[in-house]
């Protein structure tokens, strides 16, 4: 029998409800997920970018960056790795790619001994069982023999302990508590706790009366707060733990309520990917909040001079932010206008340009060679490349506070002194140089305890 | 609890973020009413539409306005040439179907933007309107010109469409389109004109909010496509059908959403307010319909 239209029309109606509600119900129960993945996103972990042009790079020859000037390298690559997350919204493949810009200058310049290095990049989007087959594919399939460049949301996590089975010794640029507390991986970044450290450690260097502590909610959350609050206990100072959702959305709501908690004396700091912390930030600009608090800090995925240039001069001198590696404007070193020619030269596929991502792996790279050109000859085997890879001890990057060691230690936190820069006519700048993360942070003390302080380290903390 | 005064700066936030609901919920209600289409991609087309606003005035240097009027144009060609290009193939399918097709327009766009705009490098980009600079203050808070504008726009919108499709003939037009095409077309009307001002309209809307939004909430490609399910919640209360329902509907959303946030123990849960809201309204809805059709029966 045939329906009545207007039955007809309430049934197609009532089912696009369905779907609507369906859709709805679906995003509500998936706020997890997807906020892990935005927040993966990034999120807190997201080591920060700036980006500029390579300014200066021009008058440096990247010929130096290898052992024979113009000679290209040839014979069988040596095999090296990565993995990094390259999703809608987040993507760390820069790191890898700005390794493989050093590696094809390596090349280009007389390799490794002679031979060329050839790294693999695999990419991933925050899934469990992609990683783990991107892992078996580098070591199966493509032969790697050492893995460098990884930059993920969970890679660590995942290949933690399939690294350490098959005797890897990754570097990394670490955002999972894995990339910190296990013997097989060493990062050149500090990661969302300890970067968050330095952040609330400035904070209360500049005598703030209570900390409100405003962090993505991604998985990790309760990881990366645990550091801040044992360095503000360390001070007596009172500190709030506030967790978002991300995207956020509601950034107005959330910047009152950092702002009323905070009170006049306090500091608001905030562990975001840029577009969140850029959105919060504008939203407390734009309710007059800016200087309802004594100051606003935040950890080192704000070190964007994306981020500075969008908050515009209402925000010079009141936002700080903590920098894991030497700031590239203010920096004219020969390894920083190494970096800068050599991402002109060879940087093509690094979509950041200039910034903390494109440093990551330059210095991951540097490292890489560094440990290579130890070793006396080939074959480069899993054995000798992971054995020099975990040799490297107390090496001058020019892109870190302190000497960079990996040594045999049951956990690995050796880049563990930050600067602090500060928002300055659309860049980032320098506010504070060279400071020793706080040991108040009980990871930091048994890194300490374990690997010692490396021997060039600030005194100050 | 916290004192009434601690409230009162989240009551002029709700507002303005009910308004974000309501722009995005009135948009979807209006083309519903006017084609039979849940359009999904709407908050995608405004973010694509404010993306490309963005590239023109802070990388190629034009003017603010010719980034407004690309933004609206870029929402309403890409939605009416959706429209024109699988509206009379999906004319007569299920509103099911059509409505999950525009989620293959959403996740496209979506792509599109990932792809031209990364925030690879730790990249973040904002949009600012001239009104974000001026303003007054209530409870302590800087509202800002846009924020009211926004709240106006729902407003405008909400009695303009409500009259458009209750006193022209064009509005007529897709009121009786979308309850069914094939009458309409024997009664002489030219569908395909009718529908593609309805897609045009629609996209039109969508740039409209984009750029409000942009500003308003943020400049990234992920929040702005999907803020279009927080919206759905007042859409559902208003059942796809009324224009006034969904934009008072939003408004409370956005309140209730806020008033939660200064509340220690329910701040976490705050996101949720949407689609319980929704949740409930619905289950109220059927109980009041079951129990209409149950009076009329006996």
């Amino acid at each position: 029998m045939r329906m009545h239209i207007p039955a007809l029309r309430a049934l197609r109606t009532r089912r696009t409800i369905v779907l609507a509600a369906a859709l709805a119900l679906g995003a509500a129960g998936c706020s997890s997920s997807s906020s892990g993945t935005g927040a993966a996103g990034g999120s807190s972990s997201t080591p920060a970018g700036a980006s500029s042009s390579p300014a200066g790079a021009g008058t440096v020859s990247t010929s130096q960056c290898a052992t024979k000037p113009g000679v290209q390298a040839t014979g069988t690559p040596i095999p090296l790795g990565a993995i990094a997350t390259n999703q809608p919204g987040t993507s760390f493949t820069d790191i890898p790619n700005m390794a493989k810009a050093y590696f094809d200058c390596v090349n280009a310049n007389g390799g490794i001994n002679g031979r060329p290095i050839k790294l693999y990049i695999e990419t991933e989007q925050t899934n469990p069982a992609q990683i783990a087959a991107d892992a078996k594919q580098l070591v199966q399939t493509d032969k790697v023999v050492g893995i460098i460049g990884n930059t993920s949301i969970i890679e660590c996590q995942v290949n933690s302990s399939y690294w350490q089975k098959l005797g890897f010794y990754v570097i990394d640029s670490g955002i999972a508590p894995e990339c910190y507390s296990t013997p097989n991986s060493a990062a050149v970044n500090m990661g969302p706790r300890y970067s968050s450290d330095g952040a609330v450690q400035y904070a209360l260097a500049k005598g703030v009366s209570k900390i409100v502590f405003d962090q993505a909610n991604v998985p990790g959350t309760g990881y990366i707060a645990a550091g801040p609050a044992a360095v503000a206990k360390d001070k007596n100072v009172p500190i709030v733990q506030l967790t978002e959702n991300v995207p956020v959305s509601d950034a107005s709501s959330v910047a009152i309520k950092e702002v009323n908690d905070a009170g006049p004396n306090g500091a608001v700091v905030l562990n975001f990917t840029p577009p969140d912390a850029l959105t919060i930030l504008q939203a407390a600009q734009k309710l007059g909040l800016e200087d309802r608090v004594k100051m606003w800090g935040c950890s080192t995925p704000c070190n964007t001079d994306f981020l500075a240039h969008s908050l515009g001069p209402k925000w010079d001198g009141k936002l700080f932010v903590n920098a894991e590696l030497t700031p590239p404007d203010d920096t004219n070193t020969p390894t920083m206008n190494l970096y800068k020619a050599i991402l002109k030269q060879y940087g093509s596929s690094v979509q950041g340009g200039v910034g903390s991502f494109s440093q990551m792996g330059f210095t991951e790279a540097e490292i890489a060679v560094h440990a290579l050109q130890s070793i006396s000859g080939p074959p480069y085997t899993v054995q000798n490349v992971n054995a020099a890879f975990k040799a490297v001890k107390d090496f001058n990057t020019g892109m870190l506070c302190q000497l960079w060691t990996y040594g045999d230690y049951p956990l690995h936190i050796p880049n563990n002194a930050d600067y602090t820069v500060t928002a300055n006519n659309g860049q980032m700048k320098t506010a504070q140089g060279c400071t020793l993360i706080s040991a108040a942070d009980p990871q930091i003390a048994q890194y300490r305890s374990a690997a010692g302080t490396a021997a060039n380290a600030p005194t100050s903390s | 609890m916290p004192p009434w005064v601690d409230f009162e700066p989240f009551i002029v936030s709700g507002l303005a973020l009910g308004g974000v609901y309501a722009l995005s919920g009135v948009g979807l209600v209006v083309l519903y009413r006017a084609t039979g289409v849940l359009y999904l991609a709407f908050g995608a087309v405004g973010a694509l539409g404010a993306l490309t606003a963005w590239s023109l005035t802070t990388r190629a240097g034009a003017p603010g306005w010719v980034g407004w009027l690309a933004c609206v144009a870029v929402a309403g060609a890409v939605t009416l040439a959706y429209g024109l290009l699988f509206g009379p193939a999906l004319a007569r399918r299920d509103p099911l179907i059509k409505a999950v097709a525009t989620i293959g327009l959403t996740l496209i766009l979506y792509g599109v933007m990932d792809l031209l705009w990364t925030t690879g490098g730790g990249q973040a980009r904002s949009l600012t309107l001239p009104t974000d600079n001026g303003g007054f203050t209530v409870a302590q808070i800087q509202v800002t010109w846009t924020q009211v504008i926004a709240l106006a726009a729902g407003v405008v919108l909400t009695v303009a469409t409500g009259a458009f499709l209750r006193f022209t003939k064009l509005g007529t037009a897709m009121r009786a389109m979308a309850n069914d095409r094939d009458i309409t077309a024997t009664l002489g009307v030219p569908v395909r004109r009718v529908e593609a001002a309805a897609w045009l309209g629609c996209g039109v809307l969508g740039g409209i909010a984009g750029l409000l939004l942009a500003d308003l909430v943020a400049l990234d490609a992920t929040t702005l496509t999907f803020l279009v399910i927080s919206s759905l919640a007042a859409v559902l209360i208003a059942r796809l059908r009324s224009i006034t329902v969904t934009f008072v509907a939003a408004i409370v959303i956005g309140l209730l959403h806020d008033l939660l946030t200064p509340i220690a123990s329910l701040t976490s849960y705050r996101d949720m307010t949407p689609f319980v809201i929704a949740a409930i309204g619905l289950l109220v809805l059927s109980r009041h319909q079951v129990m209409t059709q149950s009076r009329e029966e006996a």
